[in-house]
């Protein structure tokens, strides 16, 4: 049942040739009861990579990190890290660090016999742990912080503790499992930085799990989208925002306007949608089994919509039925007969916006020759 | 805030209500205390003068001193056999499935409502049947299975609140099960094991009924031997035996209370 | 990995226990079922002979008075024990609610000789009760209390009180004080309030301490024993008689078999009886 993790990998494939991953899944599937949790899952992480699993609840994301951790036993497929095939090691020999939401810091011990719990298990010996303890609480700036309890700290400081005693034993991976869902806003964000920060000092490969896909956007190296057990996109968080792979990715990363639309013609890998007399050219992919003539659903950022006058050529007319203020921008709703009951949201910055477009005035709406894409009708939207 | 009469009417007889039921409860231990001082040798009351001997004659009597001894030594490894039992049962039972689990279960916990004198008796048979010895073994293993199912349950409710996701992290930090269990889950459980064994023994000790069936001249405990005393002699030795009983317990309860915190070894806390 | 490390080592020894119980439950239905040997400890033959002799009036009469008995004393408990268990968990002071739960709890630590001799010291002809009857001229002669059924019942509600209110008390911690709040800005007063709302939501807890207090109060020995002094007979105080006094074992066996199966009979029937009631707890 052990297997030594300098055991070579035995699956005899073209991947053997490439660099070793970080982490591999080669098909991992994973059953509760009757329910499969996560159908297949095929995935690599590099070394170094800040890797975010992102997704609603459900989907099987949290499911993935306790495979990778080896708290849960897998039911299909192999796993390994840096090479080496871990499918049935058991967690404590695995070598992760694992961060959780609501920090588990071990009520009786201090900060310090906290993050030197792994280093005590290692049989590290005490002086050089306690340098290595001193490292940690630097590099989290809670220097001086060695013998406080946890119950003493704030929730903030509590996470970081949790962070340095995860890194503190030079995991292979470092698992995070929406660590900082339980934190306030500015906390979150300045959290957010320091660990990118942290992460990136250190090279360590780091899998992020998280529902909200701005803290994905702005953390990922690549981002690995999931819903009901299945990984739908995996890439760069670019990507992911501009070239979602299909419409469950489209609707929950950002937010999009869907605008019934119908296909036109295809021009090599792209195509061309028409709305009236509007052609909007897309990615041809999405689309490949459809023919011309068929309906699709355009989808749009708001930021990629335009209000104009209503009057006008190759404008779509709508009445605005919302304005809500955001700080920095203006979110205003519009409703236009193209999209049915649908309202559009559209992005407008700086507060003329607000007197120029008021609540009921009729405006045009434009949309971009490029930069959209595309879905066949139906489907789930998440 | 207004109240209406009928309101504070209301509320003023529930205090009298409560104050009059905790004076029933009260009432036994506080007139046995001042029979306790009566310097006559009859178990009267009120005493017209007051005196020590009683309390001498507690304290000095052989039977009480060897039943005291007896009932220490039964009480301490009564409890520690059951604590160590019941305690594991209790973590086998809230972790993993197991055959047999509900039946053990049911079995253990079974002397809730299984007559203590039925079990006494069912002893003695089997003692009798099976040639054992009607020494102090039987009189441990006896208590061990009366105090088992009040371990059990501590424990059990102690385990529900521990956060799994400790012992979690200690795994990933390269704790082995093992380890586990003794750097995370046991010093975590530790008040609610400690207050479990304490509620055993103070139950061991006093155990009565059962007892009196399974134990013989040498080996009776406390309780056995002031009930031979009630039912030859009327003093009020008993009674002073009593009041240091009374004294001891409350002290002990009131100590458990402040450091362990009784509310939650009985669940009876508010959970806000 | 191994899903359940350590497994045998933390069953085993409860195992071997719940043996032990089996075992000794299993001698007691054996020699119900034997024959009684006058004079030694041994048992004779099969026969049904024991519970034969349980038809006998005697034996109906205690069996009668027992159950009257936990009945009384189930329902006395469940009186006093309510109002405690509802003080306790909703005052809010920590030093009222430690002193109420000491007060409440203690007794049930004295163990069952002290509390039932303090009770002799109380009820008896020269004892607490009938001194202040007779001081405060209520009385002429001094009333018997001692040795009688009403004794017995008193002694036992004492002895019961702490268990009752411990589950009572565990119940009532779950019933949110909120809902009372919503009732009363609903327009009910506290005692509609506490009728409607309060009271059939702590029907579990209620169910729970009756059975309990109903099983403990069969159980007891040592406050018939002394308090009703032969005069009162359980069907605990008969097995002692006829396991030591007879060192007739095959009859007390057949008693406490009878005594065992009328429990349960009667818990379970408790059970059904306010099963409807249950309900009205929403549970």
């Amino acid at each position: 049942m052990s297997i030594s993790l300098a055991e070579p990998v035995r699956s005899g494939r073209r991947d053997d040739v490439r660099s070793e991953a970080a982490v591999r899944l080669d098909g991992v599937t994973k059953r509760f009861g009757s329910h499969t949790a996560l159908h297949e899952a095929w995935l690599r992480i590099e070394r170094g990579e800040f890797m975010t699993l992102l997704g609603p609840s459900g989907c099987g994301k949290t499911t993935l990190l306790n495979l990778i951790a080896g708290f849960l036993e897998v039911d299909g497929g192999e796993i390994f890290i840096d090479g080496s095939l871990v499918t049935e090691t058991p967690a404590h020999r695995r070598e992760i660090g694992i961060v959780f939401q609501n920090y588990a810091l071990f009520p009786h011990m201090s900060v310090a016999r906290n993050i030197g719990y792994g280093l005590r298990m290692r049989g590290v010996p005490k002086a050089e742990a306690a340098r290595r303890v001193e490292q940690a609480l630097a590099l989290v700036k809670l220097s001086g912080y060695e013998d406080r309890r946890p119950r003493e700290l704030s929730g903030g400081q509590q996470q970081r503790v949790a962070l340095a005693r995860a890194l503190v034993i030079r995991p292979k991976v470092l698992l995070l499992d929406e660590p900082f869902s339980a934190l306030d806003k500015n906390l979150r964000g300045s959290m957010q930085v320091e660990l990118k920060e942290i992460q990136r000092k250190l090279g360590v490969t780091t899998v992020f799990v998280t529902h909200d896909q701005g803290e994905a956007l702005s953390m990922s190296d690549r981002i690995a989208v999931m819903s009901a057990g299945r990984i739908r996109q995996i890439a760069a968080p670019d990507d992911v925002y501009r070239q979602p792979a299909d419409r469950f990715v489209a609707s929950f990363v950002g937010d999009a306007n869907v605008i019934p639309a119908r296909l036109a013609e295809r021009r090599g890998d792209m195509a061309v949608a028409v709305l009236g007399d509007i052609a909007v050219t897309v990615p041809g992919q999405p689309l490949a089994d459809l023919s011309p003539g068929a309906p699709v659903d355009l989808f749009l950022r708001p930021e990629q919509i335009r209000v104009t006058d209503p009057a006008g050529a190759e404008v779509l007319p709508g009445t605005v039925t919302a304005q809500v203020f955001q700080g920095d921008h203006i979110d205003v709703y519009v409703q236009t007969p193209a999209a049915g009951d649908r309202r559009l949201l559209v992005r407008l910055p700086g507060p003329e916006a607000a007197g120029r477009w008021p609540v009921g005035a009729r405006v045009g709406l434009t949309v971009p020759a490029t930069g959209a894409v595309a879905f066949p009708t139906g489907g789930d939207d998440a | 805030m207004r109240r209406s009469l009928a309101d504070r009417s209301l509320s003023v007889l529930g205090r009298l209500l409560v104050v009059a039921i905790l004076g029933f409860v009260v009432l036994p231990a506080a007139v046995v205390t001042i029979a306790a001082f009566n310097s006559k040798a009859i178990l009267s009351f009120p005493p017209d003068s007051l005196s020590f001997r009683w309390f001498r004659q507690a304290l000095t009597y052989d039977d009480f001193r060897s039943g005291f001894r007896s009932g220490i030594v039964v009480t301490l490894w009564a409890s520690t056999l059951a604590l160590v039992v019941g305690a594991a049962f209790a973590f086998a039972l809230h972790r993993y499935r197991f055959r047999f689990r509900s039946a053990i279960e049911g079995v253990l916990l079974s002397p809730l409502i299984i007559p203590h004198f039925t079990i006494g008796l069912g002893l003695l048979m089997l003692s009798a049947q099976a040639g054992l010895p009607r020494g102090y073994g039987l009189v441990v293993f006896c208590h061990v299975v009366l105090v088992l199912p009040f371990v059990m349950r501590s424990v059990y409710i102690s385990l529900e609140n521990l956060d799994l996701r400790l012992e979690l992290a200690a795994t990933s930090l390269g704790a082995s099960p093992g380890r586990v269990l003794l750097t995370i889950t046991l010093p975590l459980l530790l008040p609610g094991l400690v207050s479990g064994w304490l509620f055993a023994a103070i139950l061991s000790f006093n155990e009565f009924t059962a007892t009196l069936f399974v134990t013989t001249q040498r080996t009776q405990t406390l309780p056995v031997a002031m009930y031979n005393y009630v039912r030859e002699y009327a003093d009020p030795t008993l009674a002073a035996l009593s009041v240091i009983y009374i004294a001891a317990t409350a002290a002990l309860l009131g100590f458990a209370n402040a450091y362990l915190g009784l509310g939650k070894v009985l669940n009876v806390d508010q959970p806000r | 990995m191994t899903k359940r490390p350590f497994l045998g080592w933390f069953v085993s020894p409860a195992g071997l226990v719940a043996i032990g119980l089996v075992a000794t439950m299993a001698a007691v239905f054996q020699y119900s079922l034997r024959a009684h040997i006058p004079g030694s400890l041994d048992a004779g033959g099969f026969t049904l002979a024991n519970f034969a002799g349980l038809l006998k009036p005697l034996y109906a009469r205690a069996f009668l008075q027992t159950v009257l008995l936990c009945f009384e004393t189930a329902v006395l408990t469940l009186l006093l024990g309510y109002p405690l268990a509802y003080a306790l968990v909703r005052i809010r002071s920590r030093v009222l609610k430690a002193t109420i739960l000491i007060i409440s709890v203690t007794p049930l630590f004295l163990g069952e000789v002290v509390r039932t001799y303090s009770w002799m010291i109380v009820l008896g002809s020269n004892g607490f009760l009938n001194s202040l009857l007779l001081g405060l001229s209520l009385v002429e002669k001094p009333v018997q209390l001692m040795f009688t059924p009403f004794g017995v019942v008193v002694a036992l509600v004492h002895v019961t009180l702490p268990v009752m209110v411990i589950m009572l008390a565990a119940a009532l911690t779950h019933v949110d004080r909120d809902y009372e709040k919503a009732a009363e800005s609903l327009g009910a007063g506290p005692v509609r309030a506490f009728l409607t709302v309060t009271l059939p939501l702590s029907m579990p807890g209620i169910i729970a301490g009756v059975t309990t207090a109903f099983a403990w109060t069969f159980s007891a020995f040592a406050t018939p024993q002394l308090i009703g002094g032969g005069q009162v007979n359980t069907v605990s105080t008969l097995v002692y008689q006829l396991g030591f006094a007879s060192f007739n074992f095959p009859f007390a066996a057949s008693l406490s078999v009878a005594g065992l199966t009328l429990t349960l009979i009667v818990m379970a029937l408790l059970k059904r009886v306010m099963r409807p009631l249950e309900r009205m707890g929403g549970h």
